[in-house]
């Protein structure tokens, strides 16, 4: 059956639903940025780090900078910067659409998060979460494309077995960046674990986990 | 000469009771809407359970002898024995008492229960003769007219009060916002968004009238924040994660913040922001216990509720936007200009700040989207307010306590004579006490 209203009517039947509305969780800036390199659909972004990899490394921070004053809009901003605030949000929510490849970088980091609070116990010195988290960022771990890679609904595999491997380096040297940074979060001043940090342990963003 | 005695305002709602007089600053008692009788719940179970009102009256008022009827068959001296409010929560913890709560989804469902609750409200805590005072009463929005006969031949026939008036509780609600200074004149056009334990309802008013068609209700309210406390409390392991204890987090330490990423990086740069909360026990131990993020995640499930709940996930601005669009087209812009808060679970730091912020983000965006698909035309804008005043907590009481005070309340009353006259239809249609021309 048409509808009884002039075209010209009818959209204001209807108003667009609001942007808020769609996707309540945080999204990534840099979906903003343009030519990001992407293996499959994961992007290659710069990472400020001093792990070895593929990544291009941004500028080192200022001295006497923390990694929790970086703002957005500083040069060495990067991806797990961006992870890490991010994470104590986006961990609480269920739905997530991905807008980007850039998105895909928040949702692995995010998961991989999830991992590490799991393997630092409440009881842990620095020196012993510290160990325990580099373990598991160098940890064999799966790639987009790999039978065990929980995601592969949403990240498509890596062309061929060249792309594969420096997919492989990149991923490995976000995961040891983002380990670094997270114990540096969770013992602040040496002092730790911070508990309510720990607290998310048990929170499964998008009810998925690595 | 007005030999005024003061009205009595009574505010029954699904949680608590609020009773107090016209004209005073906050009601002279507030306690929860629960009874506990000598009967246990066997008999509570049968008579909640049939709807039909006329059954569930008291035999005398229904006239017929009631051999069967449950109460009727005893109305001997264990029917004095009750308690109401915390004295019934009291009792019922021992033995031999059991509670019941005569209003369910703010309707009266025991009328029974509630005309002994009533009762004790009006002799034991009031202290007045109902003879001498008109009584304002409040009803949910949308309550069935026969509730309201029900609740009238209860009040001149059992009380033989001197006079009635029911108001909608939005209504009241919307006139105990004339408090703040923001509002200025007076109107009782408004959204109202009444949030109390259980639920949480949006209800548009228009000149007075409730718009029934576009009352929304969420099921998000001060109960669920205070599980969400509770679960956060649980994650961090805590000592003490009891549900007291959460809701004392809850009402102490909460707040509504602009944004939860920016307010974590700020509780990282403030460590101060991070509190203790000492929990004594009945036995006089105190634990300490951390307050840490669930100061905002827990007011934030209003905002984005997937943080709580699986099911429901529309954010309250979204909801109160959709309830103003599905209002008549010529009051929307009365409905933005005017939304006022009530109820407990309103009252958090900032709330109504971030209501707006929302709201005025919804309606920006539809009409930016409107004004380029008219190719060029203009909006002139529309204005979001949302109204915090200092009554908030008990905003249909305050509100009927401000207008049951106006000397020309007693006018728009229903009287004992009149009841006698015409009978309980007469308080099917009440004048619109507040609306134009009083004063």
């Amino acid at each position: 059956m048409t509808s009884p209203l002039p075209e010209r009517l009818d959209h204001l039947q209807l108003p667009p639903p609001s942007p808020h509305f769609i996707m309540p969780a945080y999204h990534s800036i840099f979906l903003e940025d343009r030519d990001v390199p992407v293996i499959g659909n994961f992007p290659i972004l710069p990472l400020r780090t001093r792990t070895r990899g593929p990544a291009y490394t941004l500028p080192t921070l200022p001295p006497n900078t923390l990694d929790i004053d970086v703002s957005p809009d500083s040069e060495s901003y990067d991806c797990v910067d961006e992870i890490l605030s991010l994470f104590r949000a986006n961990v609480l929510f269920r739905n997530f659409e991905i807008n980007g490849p850039a998105d895909r970088m928040l949702i692995y980091g995010t998961l991989f998060v999830s991992e590490c609070l799991g393997k630092v116990k409440p009881i842990m010195s620095a020196r012993d979460a510290e160990k325990a988290l580099i373990n598991a960022a160098l940890d064999n771990f799966a790639i987009p494309g790999d039978v065990s890679f929980p995601l592969n609904q949403a990240f498509e595999p890596p062309r061929d077995r060249q792309d594969a491997e420096s997919l492989r380096a990149y991923i490995s040297q976000v995961r040891q960046e983002t380990a670094m940074r997270l114990h540096a979060r969770l013992y602040p001043g040496g002092e730790g674990p911070s508990k309510f940090w720990l607290s998310f342990t048990k929170r499964k963003f998008m009810g998925k986990s690595l | 000469m007005a030999s005024q005695t003061p009205a009595v305002v009574m505010d029954n709602g699904t949680g608590y009771s609020k009773l107090g007089f016209a004209g005073n600053d906050s009601p002279s008692f507030v306690f929860p809407t629960a009874i506990a009788t000598k009967a246990g719940a066997g008999s509570a179970g049968s008579s909640t359970g049939s709807r039909p009102a006329v059954s569930n009256k008291p035999s005398f008022l229904s006239g017929n002898a009631g051999a069967s009827s449950h109460l009727s068959g005893k109305r001997g001296t264990e029917d004095l024995d009750f308690f109401i409010g915390d004295e019934a929560l009291a009792a019922g913890n021992g033995p031999g008492y059991g509670v019941n709560y005569p209003i369910r989804h703010g309707q009266i469902e025991n009328w029974d229960y509630m005309e002994r609750f009533w009762s004790n409200s009006i002799f034991k805590y009031l202290r007045v003769e109902p003879e001498d005072h008109y009584f304002l009463l409040t009803e949910p929005p949308l309550n069935p007219p026969e509730n309201r006969e029900n609740t009238a031949e209860i009040m001149f026939e059992s009380f033989n009060c001197a006079g009635l008036y029911i108001a909608v509780q939005a209504v009241l609600a919307l006139a105990a916002s004339w408090t703040s200074s923001k509002v200025t004149d007076r109107s009782l056009t408004g959204t109202v968004i009444d949030s109390g334990d259980g639920v949480t309802h949006v209800i548009p008013v228009a000149e007075g009238y409730v718009i029934g068609s576009s009352i929304k209700s969420i099921p998000i309210a001060g109960r669920d924040i205070t599980y969400f406390v509770q679960s956060l409390l649980r994650d961090r392991g805590e000592p003490d994660s009891s549900l007291k204890t959460a809701e004392k987090v809850k009402e102490e330490y909460c707040y509504v913040s602009p944004d939860i990423v920016k307010e974590f990086a700020r509780y990282d740069r403030e460590p101060d922001r991070l509190l203790k909360h000492t929990v004594t026990s009945p036995n006089g131990r105190s634990i300490q216990i951390d307050v840490g993020y669930e100061r905002f995640l827990a007011p934030e499930i209003f905002f984005n509720p997937e943080i709580y709940s699986s099911d429901f996930l529309t954010p309250l601005p979204n909801v109160v936007d959709g309830v103003i669009q599905s209002s008549p087209i010529d009051v929307r812009r009365g409905l933005y200009k005017n939304i006022v808060l009530s109820g407990g679970s309103t009252l958090y730091k900032d709330f109504g700040r971030r209501l707006q912020r929302d709201i005025r983000h919804l309606v920006d965006a539809r009409i930016r989207a409107s004004e380029a698909r008219s190719g060029g035309a203009r909006s002139g804008g529309l204005d979001v307010a949302v109204v915090t005043h200092k009554r908030q907590r008990h905003g249909p009481w305050f509100g009927g306590s401000l207008l049951g005070q106006t000397p020309e309340f007693r006018s728009y009353c229903h009287t004992k004579a009149e009841y006698d006259e015409i009978g309980p239809s007469i308080v099917r249609r009440f004048a619109l006490l507040g609306g134009p021309g009083s004063s």
